[in-house]
């Protein structure tokens, strides 16, 4: 993987003195893990366990990842870092089904805040562009949805 | 140090499949399994350059133990429901008990109704589940999907413009979450690139619908493309044809697969934005009504005969479109088996009926069963093709009620 995400290895993790993190011969991937996890039922044994721990840890670590940097600022910060942390966490067959409470939290506060995370300018000039654009885009329209035509 | 390395190199590709489960669960209710899971093969993000090709589109199956076919859907998610409680396919809570099940839906899920996208990922739902079961769930392409990719929304309803607000109010959304990774180097295509904010001529309090409705639905459109570019159009399941209007001679020749996927790589956004030939018209696949008149007598009955000559296996032609008061039948020597019963509350409210065919293969026959909720008849069961009876009336399939002693075991 990842050849092209150079600009994310530049960046120096600040706090490293986190939860300890077990390095085991095998590779540390975050997917692997959640992989791993997955593969061997909650009650497994040790192993699973020591891999829930180290689970938690690495989702906490990719929090601190330049890709969240924004999302976890404004409003909806919060609720965004622990639905994230939670999907991340997730072993469910349907990846974050175990995560309702969190979703909800999140889905929540954009309802409160649809600006949450919009760029605010950024899509001013887009729109225009867009009118620009204004191509053949005919529609066959339901009765219903066209104008009253006056009759005189 | 290199450990966190490591960790962000995955962030932006979990970021994405996040952001696409919490979208699905904020408009549909539904975890979905994604695209990106973890548990599909790793890629890396931005190697979007070739595209993989799409997967494979499945013509013909071979006869399952169990099929059931159920018709015109139009946007009404409680009877669709319902006709999937009447086969045995969903428990009280909308989950799959239907075993090892296969399912065919005929098409027509869009317009008539308002819970047109809740079908959509409820039948989604429901083929994740079915599939852990060893079942299957085919949804086909229905003459009012074709209409819908192509932007004839002559049938929409207004309510059903607030449920395609409501979606791309939530995609657009996640899409601008997925824009603040500044790792997922590509930024998200606006959904509504190139559609226009005015549509003269229609009325305001709808622009903003239509826009919505075209933006999800047209050609490689985030609904269209997920979900409608997997359906088949025509469909060969041991001796059934499924297509939802009828196929003639020349749509044969034309090639079954050669349908399947031109509809598909154009729902895709491969071949333009309008649809092929074969899909426009009266004598197209999806319009065809030569073989679904209510009245038997208006039906091609040698026409028929001769396009099943031309698929090998081929007894029977199932198909929907054209609502059936009468309930499920067959006509033709029950060689034309018509399963839309007008369910919808949008187009006729008829009571929910599916088609039941119970295959056995070392008898190379199977039955062929009407499950109806209509509390005249518990079950219907028709006749075979091969075996006339004097009770056989014009038009109908005869009925058997369920407590007939025996039931005909018909070879075909």
């Amino acid at each position: 993987m990842g050849q092209a995400q150079s600009d994310v290895s530049d960046v120096n993790q600040s706090n490293q003195e986190e939860a300890p993190v077990r390095n085991d011969s095998s590779p540390t991937s975050l997917e692997d893990l959640i992989a791993e996890a997955t593969a061997f039922g909650d009650d497994e044994n040790e192993v699973s366990a020591r891999n829930k721990v180290s689970l938690d840890a690495k989702a906490q670590k990719a929090l601190e990842c330049p890709c969240v940097a924004e999302l976890r600022s404004g409003p909806c910060g919060t609720q965004f870092s622990q639905a994230f942390v939670c999907f991340i966490k997730s072993t469910a067959e349907e990846k974050g089904s175990d995560c309702v409470h969190p979703f909800v939290a999140l889905q929540n506060c954009i309802k409160a805040n649809p600006n949450a995370f919009s760029k605010d300018v950024l899509d001013e000039d887009e729109s225009k562009k867009e009118e620009e654009h204004t191509e053949e885009y005919k529609i066959i329209p339901p009765t219903w949805a066209k104008e009253q035509k006056s009759k005189l | 140090m290199g450990d966190s390395t490591t960790i962000c190199r995955d962030v932006p590709l979990l970021l994405s499949s996040f952001v696409d489960a919490f979208v699905d669960f904020s408009f549909s209710g539904f975890f979905l399994p994604q695209k990106s899971d973890s548990n599909s093969p790793k890629q890396n993000p931005n190697q979007t350059l070739t595209p993989p090709p799409p997967p494979e589109l499945q013509t013909r199956y071979p006869s399952p133990d169990r099929l059931v076919a159920i018709g015109d859907l139009h946007g009404d998610l409680n009877k669709s429901k319902q006709a999937l409680k009447l086969a045995g396919l969903i428990d009280g809570s909308d989950r799959w008990i239907g075993g090892n099940t296969t399912v065919v839906q005929i098409g027509d899920v869009l317009d008539r109704g308002d819970d047109e996208l809740k079908i959509v990922y409820f039948l989604e739902k429901l083929k994740h589940e079915a599939s852990k079961c060893g079942g299957l769930i085919i949804t086909m392409n229905g003459n009012h999907e074709i209409m819908n990719i192509d932007g004839d929304f002559r049938y929409v309803t207004p309510s059903s413009l607030d449920e395609f607000r409501a979606w791309a109010n939530w995609y657009c959304i996640g899409n601008s979450m997925k824009n603040l990774c500044s790792g997922l180097d590509k930024k998200q295509r606006d959904l509504f690139e190139g559609i226009p904010r005015v549509f003269p001529g229609i009325r305001k309090e709808f622009h903003e619908g239509f826009r919505a409705r075209i933006a999800a639905l047209r050609p490689s459109g985030p609904i269209s493309g997920r979900f409608l570019s997997g359906n088949p159009t025509v469909l060969v399941i041991g001796d059934s044809v499924f297509v939802h209007g009828g196929l003639l001679k020349n749509h044969v020749e034309y090639g079954l697969e050669r349908i399947n996927e031109e509809v598909r790589d154009w729902i895709k956004g491969l071949k333009g934005r309008f649809s092929p030939r074969f899909v426009r018209g009266r004598d197209s696949v999806v319009w065809l009504r030569r073989f679904s008149e209510e009245l038997a007598r208006d039906c091609d009955c040698s026409a028929l005969e001769h396009v099943l000559a031309t698929i090998p296996g081929a007894k029977r032609m199932i198909m929907g479109h054209t609502i059936q008061e009468v309930g499920i039948n067959g006509v033709c020597d029950n060689r034309a088996i018509r399963i839309d019963v007008g369910m919808s509350k949008g187009c006729g409210n008829g009571l929910p009926e599916v088609l039941e065919i119970e295959g056995d293969r070392n008898q190379n026959s199977s039955e062929l069963r009407v499950l109806t909720s209509n509390p005249v008849y518990l079950t219907r069961k028709y006749n075979n093709p091969t075996m006339k009876t004097p009770e056989q009336k014009e038009g109908l399939g005869f009925l058997i009620p369920e407590h007939q002693p025996k039931q005909l075991e018909v070879k075909s």
